[in-house]
């Protein structure tokens, strides 16, 4: 009995060595290009430190099978062992991680900015703005901050495929700016400046062209309003695509 | 520099507002032949479209334009909206789809997700949406209210209508946008629920009015159910309603009161069940009503389309409510009053003498569902039921799809218990009788049978009528034809591959006349070439 006992602790250290690896292969592949291959974020939240969504194991694992409805963040069906594997690699290096330092800035100052830099003819938060670019309801958790910093000072550094300029000219001469949406051999779909969605033959077009230039220009502001601006988007937590609950109304 | 001015003309652009639909827009829908905005397509639900570029003459070349693939099955009854070049459309489990209505290709879609343990009626099925401003409205099948954002799908709010926590209730039909209104009505009349009819604010969600069916204790039309039967009493009002502007009344079908089969339970009257209610639009208040079958055992639900067209009666122009009902007649009202004109029998039924002056059906004794089956015509699903009937100001001719056959119906006492279902066992087709079905047009004045156009199952499917002299009508076994509005002359017809529980509609883009219909997962769009 106990030789049995011994052979199994044994095997269990390499088995366990053998997980992080997996997991960190695992992460690489499927969470890197959103959360950075070093946790640290980007396109998606930094995972370096405490978690919007709890800190748990079981916390972790929740949110990688289930995603985050409403948020870009996907499910992914794992196997056990896999699913193990990543959390036990994120926990090793969240927990590394050193305290968070807090945000710089005044977000309220931020917020006077974004109000007068126009933000809001293209961004929307909550029900406030335009849906031609990315909506910001959640930019403080669903962005890392440098990720947010690199999108104010240089945006066509990276331009989120559903939100990719398009310009048209069609046969006629007249040319069509917009926010590309849907295509196929035959014909193209875009959202206008306007919001407002728009069809076109190709047939009818002179020019389709994708532009790698971001729709919105380059802001070069004073260092102290970039950094409340940043302090505003860093602070906006909401999510958009679930209800602002109303008190539900019985029937009598 | 070039790029520098790009952009700024670009970030001016942005600060203009999108076209909305506004309630002006939904009141002349009628006149707006490139656009679909309601359930109905317009408010008096005419179903009709001055449409021509496709017509008698040349509907034979009519092709596919283009297929969506929704990628849900089950029964797909929903009614798309377009609205700004865009056709928004729902699916069984509560998926909206937002897609490009000139080639199909998909701008948006939004999953709703019922919660797994929410309890409700009847299982997943959708007829469709409202617009207004830049929100659609979702009614769900556990019976929230949503509205979703025109332009990217997001959720704005999420409202409960009912509670559904005992498993009766559910939503499947088509919101009604009234003014700055969203209304609308619930099914499970047959789980014992108490039926309403109920008004949102549709900027908040906030309920601003109900009207019950079932009138409580003390309210006028309670003394029509013995006991306490009206707790239980059904009154559904499960199918999209019409409203007359002018009017500023809101008229909507109800109904068969529960259980359905067995009427000793509730003896009297049983007020408002299979009836059309006309309420006030602002308050919900009752108006007028009028009671097609009073005390039915045989659920012939009034929930076929209150229609609403003006049109000269005994040589003076009156506001008339036009309705074929379940019950095997068509009536004739008027919509100011409630006054009744007419009724006539539109196909064989068997357990009425008539209609009498009042419009009260005279009942044939004897012919209530026993343990032992009771021979009835028309069948249990009725003469005729939710799909849309058509008018067409041209031919002056109402359109409707006609369910032939007739049922045994079987009763005995059921007992009441919440969350589940309140029938009285059921129906069986009678073998003597085939269960066939026609699309039949009829003179909407005196209900006489213009011409018919017999189908072999009986049908599901409504119809749409247009200025091109044409009736699309869809049927049980999958096809959508094309009928000479005059003559009911089959010109055109295509098999969809899956049985048709819908309506078709028709829109004009850029020069071009489409016609949809939804079918099984797919939604298909027909163009002349």
């Amino acid at each position: 009995m106990r030789c049995a006992v011994l052979a199994l602790s044994i095997l269990l250290v390499p088995v366990m060595a053998q997980d992080l690896a997996t997991g960190e292969a695992i992460f690489n592949v499927n969470c890197a290009f959103c959360h950075g291959t070093d946790g640290s974020g980007g396109r998606g939240p930094n995972l370096r430190g405490s978690l919007r969504s709890g800190n748990l194991d079981a916390d972790i694992a929740k949110v990688i099978s289930n995603g985050i409805p409403g948020t870009a963040m996907p499910k992914f069906g794992l196997e056990d062992d896999e699913l193990k594997s990543i959390v036990m690699y994120v926990q090793s290096f969240r927990k590394a991680a050193p305290a968070v330092v807090p945000v710089e800035g005044d977000p309220r100052a931020g917020k006077r900015i974004y109000e007068a830099q126009g933000c809001s003819r293209c961004h929307e938060i909550g029900n406030q703005g335009s849906a031609l670019g990315p909506n910001l309801s959640r930019a403080g958790v669903a962005r890392s901050y440098e990720y947010l910093k690199t999108s104010i000072v240089d945006p066509s550094i990276d331009i989120p495929a559903e939100y990719e300029p398009v310009r048209i000219v069609t046969q006629a001469g007249k040319r069509v700016q917009g926010v590309w949406v849907n295509e196929d051999s035959f014909t193209i779909q875009i959202r206008l400046p306007d919001e407002s969605f728009a069809s076109f033959d190709k047939q009818t077009l002179k020019e389709v062209a994708h532009e790698k230039k971001s729709t919105m220009p380059a802001y070069h502001l004073a260092e102290t309003d970039l950094k409340n601006l940043l302090a505003y988007l860093s602070s906006l937590t909401g999510d958009t695509n679930t209800t602002e609950t109303q008190k539900e109304q019985r029937a009598r | 520099m070039k790029t520098i001015a790009f952009v700024a003309t670009f970030i001016f652009l942005c600060s203009a507002d999108a076209a909305e639909v506004t309630y002006d827009r939904l009141v002349h829908a009628q006149g707006n032949s490139s656009e679909w905005l309601t359930y109905w397509g317009d408010y008096g639900a005419t179903h009709f479209r001055d449409l021509k570029q496709i017509n008698d003459h040349n509907v034979g070349q009519l092709r596919l334009a283009w297929l969506f693939q929704t990628g849900s099955q089950g029964s797909n009854e929903t009614v798309p909206l377009v609205a700004n070049g865009v056709m928004y459309l729902t699916t069984p489990d509560s998926g909206v789809d937002a897609v490009d209505a000139r080639s199909g290709r998909r701008l948006w879609h939004y999953q709703y997700q019922i919660p797994k343990d929410a309890k409700y009626c009847c299982g997943n099925l959708n007829r469709g949406l409202a617009i207004l401003g830049r929100k659609l409205y979702l009614l769900t099948p556990d019976t929230r209210l949503l509205a979703i954002d025109t332009r990217n799908g997001s959720v704005l709010w999420n409202v409960e209508v009912a509670s559904a926590a005992g498993g009766a209730y559910g939503g499947t039909e088509a919101p009604l946008i009234v003014k700055d209104k969203v209304v609308l009505g619930t099914a499970a009349g047959d789980f014992g629920i108490r039926g309403f009819v109920d008004a949102y604010d549709a900027e908040t969600g906030k309920r601003v009015w109900r009207f019950w069916t079932i009138p409580a204790p003390g309210e006028k039309g309670n003394e029509t159910w013995g006991g306490d039967s009206w707790k239980h009493g059904g009154g559904a009002t499960w199918m999209t309603g019409t409203y007359d502007p002018q009017l500023n009344t809101v008229y909507w079908g109800t109904g068969n009161p529960a259980p359905d089969l067995y009427g000793d339970i509730r003896p009297g009257d049983n007020l408002y069940t299979d009836s059309v209610v006309a309420l006030d639009a602002d308050t919900g208040k009752l108006k007028w009503h009028f009671q097609f079958t009073p005390h039915d055992v045989y659920d012939y639900d009034a929930t076929e389309t209150p229609m609403l067209v003006d049109l000269p009666w005994q040589g003076k122009m009156r506001k008339l409510l036009l309705h074929a009902d379940r019950n095997g007649f068509y009536y004739v009202l008027d919509r100011q009053t409630g006054e009744f004109l007419m009724a006539k029998a539109f196909l064989k039924q068997t357990w009425a003498k008539g209609i009498d002056e009042k419009g009260r059906p005279i009942r044939i004794p004897g012919l209530d569902p026993t343990a032992k089956g009771t021979l009835v015509c028309p069948q249990c699903a009725g003469g005729t039921n939710w799909m849309a009937p058509s008018y067409s100001p041209l031919t002056h001719l109402y359109y409707f799809n006609v369910r032939e056959g007739c049922d045994v119906f079987y009763s005995k006492p059921p007992a009441y218990k919440e969350g589940t279902s309140y029938w009285s066992t059921s129906v069986r087709a009678a073998a003597s009788e085939r269960q066939g079905g026609r699309v039949t047009a009829m003179d909407p004045l005196t209900g006489e049978t213009k011409w018919k156009f017999p189908l072999y199952s009986s049908p599901w499917a409504g119809t749409l009528a247009t200025s091109g002299n044409l009736v699309f009508a869809g049927d049980e076994d999958g096809y959508l034809m094309a009928l000479q509005a005059d003559t009911g002359k089959l010109l055109w017809r295509v098999n969809t591959g899956n049985r048709v529980v819908t309506s078709p509609i028709t829109f004009e883009l850029d020069g071009k006349q489409y016609v949809t219909l939804p079918s099984g997962g797919v939604v298909l769009t027909f163009a002349l070439p």
